[in-house]
């Protein structure tokens, strides 16, 4: 975070503390969606959050609450109609799409509901694309996808195509391609939405696991309250706010 | 191979696809190898007439069709002004009765009197046995493509026109109008043109009077053109044929011809150019939400877009060799079937294999530009939500 930025948004020296303490900051973040002539709606309405660095957060609301648009804004797959977003002390919004992209392969990791992976792909070639795309060479690639297929459990499934897999499975290779580029901070979308409870609770547990492990923050969108319950704390949104952070601060002012 | 995975997804219609872009690949093989053999034979002929002027009786079309001339013309064409050296040549058909179908080249019998030895400048070599001398009545030379429906071989026999001969050569390939000729001495020749003469004037004309035509040669400066119109006004009943009388008479007729035949080949391969764009269109909305994936684990616009524009190149480049393969079965089986009557229709140059292969999969590379560029530019927040 460069030193412009502090200044301009905390102001003083105990800020320099704050932006190290948080992977991401978001402020009165607003996004419309427009439907059509005079049919919009307001996804986002000036939502505050922020995240603490090596935490697993689970955010939780109502449909249309708001809360997988603010994970898309953080994750920099969208970008915001009004507000701000610091990932790990850098000023994302506003950001070009190429250099939304290099934020995307190299700070953050996706985990969808549904699984989401290539068809045509084997499980080490699934976790390896993401690699690779980041610029890494295939042999390279390939060599990192085994070694978090392993990590994941799945050493004895890695050429295997996705069909091949159970959907416990698929979401492990899923979560093994979130991490494949070391990111800071990995978010899912819904990650056990497609899942029966033991093999969600399954998931969970090895979320927790990297997360404890390796340090890796998560930030999960859902629906299931068994999985917020596995998190540290549950923000709650509604409307398009964050209504609850689950720290009992009032967003913003955590660190200051 | 992950691209081919993804090609043939759609097991039928990445065939069908691919089969259109065969279907226009062939065309242009075919075709093209047609236009490439006509093409060849023209130039080889651009090459025999080349600085040099041919005399023939009027009313001829290249040399072929006789109404013979009189051997005593020559004196008058070398006394002509500009003229160095001439040669007479008799020249008949093989088979007594013209093909019906004749595409390529029509087998004939070709003799000259040797006076152009040491001038003429496109000289056939020999494969295999020697070449024909001035005595060798009852000997022949035959041509490469005329082996085959000859049956001939060095120190075997053919039979031409109900008479054997013994033959001492066999001519190298050139790929023009001499692999289809059988030469044999003046006198035999002469002997054959007397016969196909009608009844009525046949009693009236010596054989070894008769002649098909004269090449005439040069002195050195002298231009094709002002010698042929100096001949024909001196000389009575004759036409002088020069490399631009030619060019006029056969070449262009013979571009406009290829011009036909390749923009036939090149729509078909445009039919198959709109299956590949279709195909792709489909592809890109039926991966929206991959390329959502995609571009959440960190692919670029350039990225996606690179991939779906080798996707469909190489839809192209397989399309591209199957047609090619076709192509060649077909041409080949056509040659081998013609090689019989010694009319091979077919050449399969490299620059055609090459041109045809560099199409393909320009066009399918071209064909994708707009579906890759689609998909490169979708929102990866719509594509992931996508159904």
């Amino acid at each position: 975070m460069s030193e412009a930025v502090v200044q301009e948004f905390y102001g003083g020296e105990a800020s320099q503390a704050a932006a190290a303490e948080y992977i991401i900051q978001a402020r009165d973040l607003a996004k419309r969606y427009e439907l059509g002539k005079n049919n919009f709606v307001d996804a986002l309405r000036g939502a505050s959050l922020d995240i603490r660095r090596g935490e697993m957060a689970a955010i939780m609301g109502p449909s249309g609450s708001g809360k997988s648009t603010f994970m898309h804004i953080a994750g920099c797959l969208d970008v915001a109609d009004g507000g701000q977003v610091w990932l790990d002390g850098r000023r994302v919004d506003g950001l070009a799409g190429r250099e939304l992209v290099r934020v995307r392969r190299t700070e953050i990791g996706f985990i969808f509901q549904g699984f989401n992976l290539i068809p045509t792909l084997s499980a080490e070639e699934n976790v390896a694309l993401s690699a690779e795309y980041a610029g890494h060479s295939r042999r390279d690639a390939l060599h990192r996808g085994r070694e978090l297929l392993e990590l994941v459990g799945l050493g004895d499934r890695m050429r295997h195509v996705p069909s091949e897999l159970s959907g416990g499975q698929q979401q492990r290779v899923a979560i093994a391609r979130a991490l494949v580029n070391d990111p800071g901070i990995v978010m899912g979308d819904e990650p056990t939405g497609d899942l029966d409870t033991a093999t969600s609770a399954e998931i969970v547990g090895m979320m927790r696991t990297i997360n404890r492990e390796r340090g890796t923050t998560f930030l999960i969108v859902t629906h299931n309250p068994e999985v917020a319950e596995a998190c540290d704390r549950t923000i709650r949104m509604r409307d398009g706010v964050v209504v609850d952070d689950g720290d009992g601060t009032p967003p913003g002012t955590a660190g200051a | 191979m992950r691209l081919l995975r993804n090609i043939f997804r759609r097991k039928l219609r990445a065939f069908l696809t691919i089969f259109g872009i065969s279907i226009g690949v062939f065309a242009l093989v075919v075709m093209g190898a047609l236009a490439e053999k006509l093409t060849l034979l023209v130039d080889g002929g651009m090459k025999y007439y080349e600085g040099k002027v041919v005399v023939t009786g009027p009313s001829q079309f290249a040399g072929l069709a006789s109404s013979p001339l009189k051997k005593s013309l020559l004196r008058e064409i070398e006394h002509t002004e500009g003229v160095s050296r001439a040669s007479a040549a008799v020249s008949a058909l093989v088979d007594e009765e013209i093909p019906t179908v004749s595409m390529g080249n029509i087998p004939t019998i070709q003799a000259e009197d040797g006076r152009a030895k040491g001038i003429e400048t496109f000289i056939i070599r020999i494969a295999e046995g020697r070449e024909l001398k001035n005595s060798d009545v009852g000997m022949v030379v035959v041509g490469s493509d005329l082996v085959k429906k000859l049956n001939a071989h060095v120190g075997g026999h053919v039979e031409i026109r109900g008479e054997r001969y013994l033959v001492v050569g066999i001519n190298e390939k050139t790929l023009t109008a001499p692999d289809n000729a059988v030469v044999m001495t003046m006198e035999d020749a002469q002997k054959i043109v007397h016969d196909d003469l009608p009844d009525a004037v046949k009693d009236s004309v010596e054989p070894d009077t008769i002649v098909s035509s004269f090449a005439v040669y040069l002195e050195p400066g002298q231009r094709p053109e002002v010698v042929a119109r100096r001949l024909e006004r001196t000389i009575d009943n004759i036409e002088a044929m020069t490399p631009l009388d030619f060019e006029r008479q056969i070449k262009q007729p013979l571009a406009i011809f290829t011009s036909i035949i390749y923009a036939i080949a090149l729509i078909s391969l445009l039919v198959g150019g709109l299956s590949v764009i279709n195909t792709m269109t489909m592809a890109v909305a039926e991966r929206t939400r991959e390329i959502g994936v995609r571009k959440a684990i960190g692919a670029s616009n350039a990225q996606i877009m690179g991939q779906f524009i080798a996707e469909s190149a190489v839809i192209g480049l397989i399309g591209g060799l199957l047609g090619l393969v076709f192509g060649l079965l077909v041409t080949s089986a056509g040659n081998a079937a013609g090689e019989a009557s010694g009319n091979a229709l077919f050449l399969v140059s490299n620059r055609l294999i090459l041109g045809s292969l560099a199409f393909a999969v320009g066009l399918g590379t071209v064909s994708g530009l707009y579906p890759a560029w689609h998909a490169a530019n979708l929102n990866p927040v719509e594509a992931l939500r996508y159904e």
